[in-house]
């Protein structure tokens, strides 16, 4: 059973496609990442499964219905740019979107969420007072404050410090446990390769990866060697059957030629250094990242 | 419609409870009604400083009357009869020869001590004035002062001139001034409304007296009330939807309803607003009017027809205003749209005083069914005391009802297009594109 499902979507603005052909299917109570660089599509696509944007072409069916309208009180929204009433009081604009969606026992949800999400000091003050992050958490509240089947958010951590943010993950992970169905976009790999069960990547317009993580490392195969040596990447430049080198300072991360036996290479290594550690390994999603929307990718494309 | 009303009300709480609406509510009845206290307070306190007038009368038939005249004016009729305090400046007569060779310069000197406030004005009484007929430019009476219009001295001299005149007239003629006392009677005609039958007894109603202020006053008040309305609840949603928009809000709200429910809500809250006023402000007035004695002057019968005009005025000129500003990015965008989407709510203003003074004729017809003007024209119309035809504040009703419709269904689409659209000037060619083709 699918929450959502996009067949052969396009969106295009003017002469701009800015989402072309896409299919997706999410599955009902997974966590799916949306990744992909500035302007692919992401927000796009986001704004026809909310029913924002109307789709030039294609379908969306949302809990098994084309009807979004009908459904959309099922779902929770948190968009990229955040906007609340200044004027408003914190409890007072959580009343208001809990209303707007339907949501039951709201005094109730709304003590417990502010309670856990530490913002029960503020619950009686305006939003203008607010740290950027108070307002991000709070915003985060009204969009789950109805407890949704479907939670779709648009860059939930940006801006936010690690202790806020780590708090914000164990909400979104017990929401998940409860039932629900989690989508969100970011620019973070580390977060989207640690939470999501799916990742679907979008370049361009176009899908470029749909999967596991596992099923789309798997494409790349074990092309990646991890090292830590002291003499760093000095010793690393000039060896034959390495095709990338990711400097990390007291790390770096090597993608080897197809048919490279990385025996060798690290024969050829410890022949000029010490090594501290190697790891053969599958791309991280970061590099894959880099590898599809990096400048890399736009020499080929060049080419 | 539950989530239309929930926005609804949430703009209407936010209206109502900011100090500025409470002082605004409260301030234009307090104003209005500080200045009538303040009239009645201030209507008996003029200026009693005497005031010296200087009098060249060429005919030589005025300067003796005049003076004498004032003179018994200032010892009967500038005290009170009861306190004998001074309640009216005294006028105090100055007669001055002057040649007609040196009449310009003598002119200039009394200016000059009018200006120095030695003088409150001068008079100059041409010789001819007992036959203007054969000579009208000798004939003429000048009145010379730094504000000749309304001041009381001037109508104070027209009596003594013009009866002395007369006098001498009927002196002329051989005349025996009681015998024809009647000669100089002058019939003003009486403006009277129509006769009319009582629907409930059958009785016949005299016609009564117009009141001239009425028949302007109550077409005046009422479509001031429906302007100030408008400009209070509507206009002011062009800056608020676009600050909604650059905040950002616009998209956190359309992710729980679509911009149609949001563009309502905001229009319904204007509504709301605009009722509230108007409900204080008209209750008000009723009461006061029924405590001064004047509440026959209060058109009942023309106040169903404002509410629903102002209801759908508002959603006219709201859902514009609405669609404007999701079109703005900045306040230099909306200032250049709000003026020339205010035309429909300014123009019946300019236009509105050949219409009350005659409500029925073509112009004021054709004008009042073109939708957009009818509201406020139509309204006053119908506060004339003039009978206009039952099918024309229909036809006009029925006008703005699908004018109101289109209004609100343009204006929806260019919302839902513009509302999340960043950085794109707003532009007239644009919106009528997102109109017709989404």
């Amino acid at each position: 059973m699918y929450s959502i499902e996009l067949q052969d979507v396009t969106k295009t603005f003017d002469k701009h496609v800015a989402v072309d052909n896409l299919s997706l299917a999410v599955p009902e109570g997974s966590i799916y990442g949306f990744i992909g660089p500035n302007g692919a599509g992401k927000t796009t696509t986001i704004r026809m499964i909310m029913n924002i944007l109307y789709p030039d072409r294609g379908k969306i069916k949302l809990l098994g219905s084309e009807h979004l309208g009908t459904r959309l009180d099922r779902v929770g929204y948190l968009p990229e740019e955040r906007g609340l009433y200044k004027k408003m009081k914190v409890r007072e604009i959580l009343h208001f979107h809990a209303e707007l969606k339907k949501g039951k026992n709201i005094n109730r949800e709304i003590s417990f969420w502010l309670d856990k999400l530490d913002l029960s000091d503020w619950a009686n003050k305006k939003v203008e007072t607010l740290s950027k992050g108070m307002s991000q958490k709070l915003q985060f509240i009204a969009t789950i404050i109805d407890r949704p089947e479907i939670i779709i958010l648009d860059e939930p951590f940006s801006g936010l410090d690690p202790v806020n943010a780590d708090i914000l993950r164990i909400a979104i992970l017990e929401l998940q446990s409860s039932g629900a169905t989690i989508i969100f976009s970011t620019h973070d790999m580390n977060v989207a390769e640690k939470m999501c069960d799916y990742i679907f990547m979008i370049f361009k317009g176009k899908k470029v990866l749909d999967g596991t993580l596992a099923s789309i490392q798997d494409k790349y195969g074990t092309d990646t060697i991890r090292i830590q040596t002291e003499n760093g990447i000095s010793v690393l430049k000039g060896l034959s059957g390495i095709e990338k080198i990711n400097d990390f300072g007291q790390m770096q991360e090597i993608r080897i030629s197809p048919g490279t036996d990385t025996q060798e290479i690290l024969a050829n290594i410890m022949g000029k250094t010490r090594v501290i550690k190697f790891e053969i390994t599958k791309p991280s999603l970061n590099d894959i990242f880099i590898r599809i929307a990096g400048p890399e990718a736009r020499e080929e494309e060049n080419a | 419609m539950r989530k239309i009303l929930i926005l609804a009300s949430r703009e209407y709480r936010t209206s109502v409870r900011t100090k500025s609406f409470v002082i605004g509510i409260l301030l234009a009845p307090v104003l209005m009604g500080g200045s009538m206290v303040a009239f009645m307070l201030l209507k008996d306190k003029v200026d009693i400083r005497d005031k010296t007038i200087a009098v060249i009368d060429h005919s030589e038939l005025m300067a003796d009357t005049l003076v004498k005249t004032a003179e018994y004016r200032n010892e009967n009729e500038i005290f009170d009869e009861e306190t004998g305090e001074k309640i009216r400046p005294a006028y105090l007569i100055e007669v001055v020869q002057a040649d007609s060779s040196d009449l310009f310069n003598v002119r200039l000197e009394l200016s000059d001590r009018v200006r120095s406030r030695e003088l409150h004005a001068f008079l100059e009484i041409g010789s001819e004035i007992i036959h203007p007929s054969e000579n009208y430019e000798k004939s003429r009476i000048k009145y010379y002062s730094e504000h000749a219009f309304m001041d009381d001295v001037i109508n104070w001299f027209s009596w003594p001139i013009n009866n002395r005149i007369r006098q001498i007239r009927i002196a002329e003629l051989n005349l025996n001034e009681e015998a024809v006392g009647d000669l100089f009677y002058w019939n003003n005609i009486e403006s009277m409304g129509l006769i009319n039958v009582d629907k409930k007894t059958g009785d016949l109603q005299d016609a009564e007296r117009t009141n001239e202020l009425e028949t302007f006053l109550i077409p005046y008040i009422m479509v001031l009330l429906m302007f100030m309305m408008v400009m209070m609840s509507a206009i002011p949603l062009l800056t608020a939807v676009m600050e909604e928009k650059i905040e950002r809000i616009a998209e956190v709200l359309l992710g729980s309803v679509t911009p149609f429910q949001f563009m309502m809500g905001k229009i319904i809250g204007s509504i709301s607003v605009s009722l509230t006023i108007s409900a204080v402000y008209i209750i008000g007035g009723i009461v006061t009017a029924s405590q001064m004695d004047v509440g026959d002057m209060i058109p009942f019968h023309v106040l169903p027809w404002f509410f629903t005009f102002l209801v759908l005025f508002v959603i006219m000129v709201g859902s514009t205003m609405a669609a404007l500003g999701s079109a703005c990015n900045d306040n230099k965008d909306a200032q250049s749209l709000q003026f020339p989407a205010m035309i429909p709510v300014l123009l019946p203003l300019f236009i509105m005083i050949p219409i009350i003074q005659n409500p029925i004729s073509g112009f004021a017809t054709t004008l009042s069914l073109i939708p957009p003007f009818t509201p406020t024209l139509m309204i006053i119309r119908l506060a004339t005391p003039v009978t206009i035809p039952l099918w024309q504040p229909i036809a006009g009703l029925a006008g703005v009802i699908l004018y109101t419709i289109f209004s609100v269904w343009a204006g929806g689409r260019i919302f839902r297009t513009c509302i999340l659209m960043q950085g794109t000037k707003p532009k007239l060619a644009n919106m009528i594109r997102y109109v017709f083709r989404g």
